[in-house]
């Protein structure tokens, strides 16, 4: 096991296409890294060049304090599983699990040791004398994993492997891959574009957007504390409702105002996020999470404080657990650069409705005791402790400590 | 299951055009089949009568008088070592250019698929002062000259290179890039990644471009023609060439129509054994 240093990369293709700019970023022993962002924002790329299957145009590349910048993949002790899992489709199970060991010239008992474990682990034992063309997709992808399994590798490179799975078998091969991380402890880079298996996989998650890495943090920080409009936007499904907002300051204290809403800041913000006094009286970009809205008759006791807003809903999703109410806001969508790639490049987002005109579409998260209905009129409480402020201008959150 | 009975306009056309083509192979084939059993006369007389007796012996005249048996087994040791050796080559050469970007590879594809377009014929002058000078390198000159196997042989694969490049290059794009990278990351050189991993991919093309190029150099004339003039050395159409000239006109047509039979057989076996493989790999880039 080794941890993963990647110092200044770039990758530039002919044509002078830049996928990686600059890219900083450790990955340390043992840890479970998640690339996460819309396609062709370079998570790929940065991912191929550390397996080195591309050339690194600038930088640095290190596996285990070895500088790997020119050494072919071969030499790297690394294991990778791929998208489509790209097993040998003319060996048996066996004979794929067993190929890289016989290339490293292990003795044969080691090998049939090491591939019966892998086997039994992965509930491949009935499978082995079989070709990859007599699998399903779920055993296919096993043996993409068993094969880097039976390496025992520095570390484990993933791309998109779970994405070929149909959902209900993504979601149980994501339970047996944490699990499986946590009884090898081998380091992992797993690379997706989608925010729900970074945030569930990812001791920490790296957000790439055009090349440039964005946020590295936990998922629960980059939930709570995104940097800037894009993160924001991605991580979180549905995603975060925008406003461009009014910050003004009177005899009730802080509070921001948009359409003909007034929302007050609890004071705590300030000082949680320190800058934001200087925007007092000048327009910011509020972001609000769907989940920190909540039905003011099924809230019960914790909405103390929190602010209300009377909303008329449009359209309900019912998800059994929760209701997802969408209702417009008199205030034309934001149109920052920032939340329109995010927007883009969400897969499972609903489309927008063509009919809301100059409005924003908001959803807002609640529990389902909420009876609410398509076109009734609803109180929504916010938690107004967790308002996300935006710099307008430059779509950076206010008083985050990476732009302080 | 009705309709698979009714055939529209098209379907008709079709199956017109199949029928017509099907009796233009066949009938020469069955015809020469016919006539090496036949006598002479019977060879002039009607076509479509059926022999009094079955002349064996035309066969026996062929293979012993004419060597018949003798250049069936020089053109077997040619054929095996040119097609082994320009599936081998042709092989690498493909994939190479098929799958590794780097300065030059459009023009030296190119290059190949040019080749295709050259009028074989305008060549042979050159070709055989080639070979001749080949002779005279030093050591190994006296292997690969005019009259020698190897000389045939390295020309047979040059001949055979375009089509061969230019078929496989293309079956090679339509292979996974994954699967050469995963074998990659796994722990194989480039040589392994080929011979291991890409070459049995490629098994349907593989094995239906040396069939036809089994059978384009068993049938080779022109280039054995000028290359292999020791009668020794000669190949099967020599040898068949040989017994209607030889004589001036009288001939023996009989044996003639034997030999002709004796080349045929070989190739109609290998067909007939690999037909499937053959279409598969045919149709393999077209069925994406």
């Amino acid at each position: 096991m080794a941890s993963i240093v990647l110092t200044n990369v770039d990758k530039i293709y002919a044509g002078g296409v830049k996928a990686v700019n600059g890219l900083n970023l450790e990955i340390r022993d043992g840890e479970f890294m998640v690339l996460v962002g819309p396609s062709g924002c370079g998570k790929s790329t940065a991912l191929r060049m550390i397996a080195g299957l591309e050339d690194i145009s600038g930088g640095e590349i290190s596996i285990g304090e070895k500088v790997v910048n020119h050494l072919p993949p071969k030499d790297r002790d690394i294991a990778m599983v791929f998208q489509n899992y790209a097993l040998y489709p003319h060996m048996t199970v066996e004979e794929n699990l067993a190929f890289g060991l016989k290339l490293r010239k292990m003795p044969k008992p080691e090998i049939q040791k090491r591939v019966g474990e892998a086997a039994k682990m992965l509930g491949l034992e009935t499978y082995l004398k079989r070709k990859p063309a007599a699998l399903s997709g779920g055993q296919r992808q096993r043996v993409a994993m068993g094969r880097a399994i039976v390496r025992e590798p520095q570390a484990f490179l993933m791309d998109e492997p779970l994405s070929n799975l149909d959902a209900k078998l993504r979601v149980s091969m994501r339970a047996s891959l944490n699990t499986l991380h946590e009884r090898l402890g081998v380091t992992t880079v797993y690379v997706t574009h989608d925010q729900v298996e970074a945030m569930t996989l990812g001791d920490r998650v790296c957000v790439l957007r055009d090349g440039i890495l964005q946020q590295v943090d936990t998922p629960q920080n980059l939930f709570d504390k995104p940097v800037n409009l894009f993160v924001a936007g991605f991580m979180g499904s549905p995603a975060m409702n925008f406003v461009t907002a009014e910050l003004v300051r009177g005899d009730g204290g802080a509070a921001v105002t948009f359409a003909d809403i007034k929302l007050s800041i609890p004071d705590s913000t300030f000082t949680d996020k320190p800058g934001l006094d200087q925007y007092v009286g000048k327009k910011i970009i509020l972001g609000i999470r769907p989940s920190d809205f909540e039905d003011a008759g099924s809230a019960g006791n914790h909405a103390n404080g929190w602010a209300t807003l009377p909303v008329k809903v449009e359209v309900t999703e019912e998800l059994g657990s929760e209701i997802n109410v969408l209702f417009l806001i008199d205030a034309p969508p934001v149109e920052h650069k920032d939340t329109v790639a995010a927007a883009d490049s969400g897969e499972d987002e609903e489309a927008s409705l063509p009919l809301v005109g100059d409005k924003s579409l908001w959803t807002a998260r609640v529990n389902a005791r909420s009876h609410a209905r398509s076109g009734q009129n609803l109180d929504l409480v916010v938690d107004t402790h967790n308002l996300h402020f935006f710099d307008s201008a430059s779509g950076l959150a206010i008083g985050h400590e990476a732009n302080r | 299951m009705e309709r698979k009975r009714r055939l529209g306009p098209m379907g008709v056309l079709t199956h017109a055009a199949l029928g017509i083509w099907t009796l233009l192979v066949t009938v020469p084939i069955v015809w020469t089949f016919l006539a090496s059993v036949k006598s002479e006369d019977e060879i002039f007389g009607d076509a479509w009568s059926l022999p009094a007796t079955l002349q064996w012996d035309n066969f026996a005249r062929a293979w012993e008088q004419a060597r018949i048996g003798q250049y069936m087994l020089n053109s077997l040791v040619v054929v095996s070592f040119s097609t082994f050796g320009t599936m081998l080559v042709g092989s690498m050469a493909a994939y190479v250019l098929a799958r590794y970007p780097f300065r030059g590879n459009r023009a030296i594809y190119m290059l190949f698929v040019s080749g295709l377009a050259f009028p074989f014929f305008l060549a042979l002058t050159p070709l055989f002062f080639v070979v001749q000078n080949m002779g005279n390198v030093p050591v190994i000159g006296q292997f690969i000259g005019l009259n020698t196997y190897a000389g045939a042989v390295l020309v047979y694969i040059a001949y055979s290179m375009p089509f061969t490049v230019f078929f496989l290059a293309a079956f090679f794009r339509t292979l996974p890039t994954a699967v050469a990278e995963a074998a990659m990351v796994d722990g194989a050189s480039h040589t392994r990644v080929f011979f291991q991993i890409m070459l049995p991919m490629a098994k349907p093309g593989i094995i239906s471009i040396t069939i036809f190029n089994i059978l384009g150099q068993w049938n080779q004339y022109q280039i054995p023609l000028i290359l292999l003039q020791d009668r020794e050395k000669w190949v099967l159409t020599q040898g068949i060439a040989d017994i209607s000239t030889a004589a001036g006109y009288d001939a023996d047509w009989a044996a003639l129509f034997a030999a002709l039979t004796l080349a045929i057989l070989p190739m109609l076996v290998v067909y007939t054994v690999f037909q499937r493989q053959i279409q598969s790999g045919l149709t393999a880039g077209a069925l994406k």
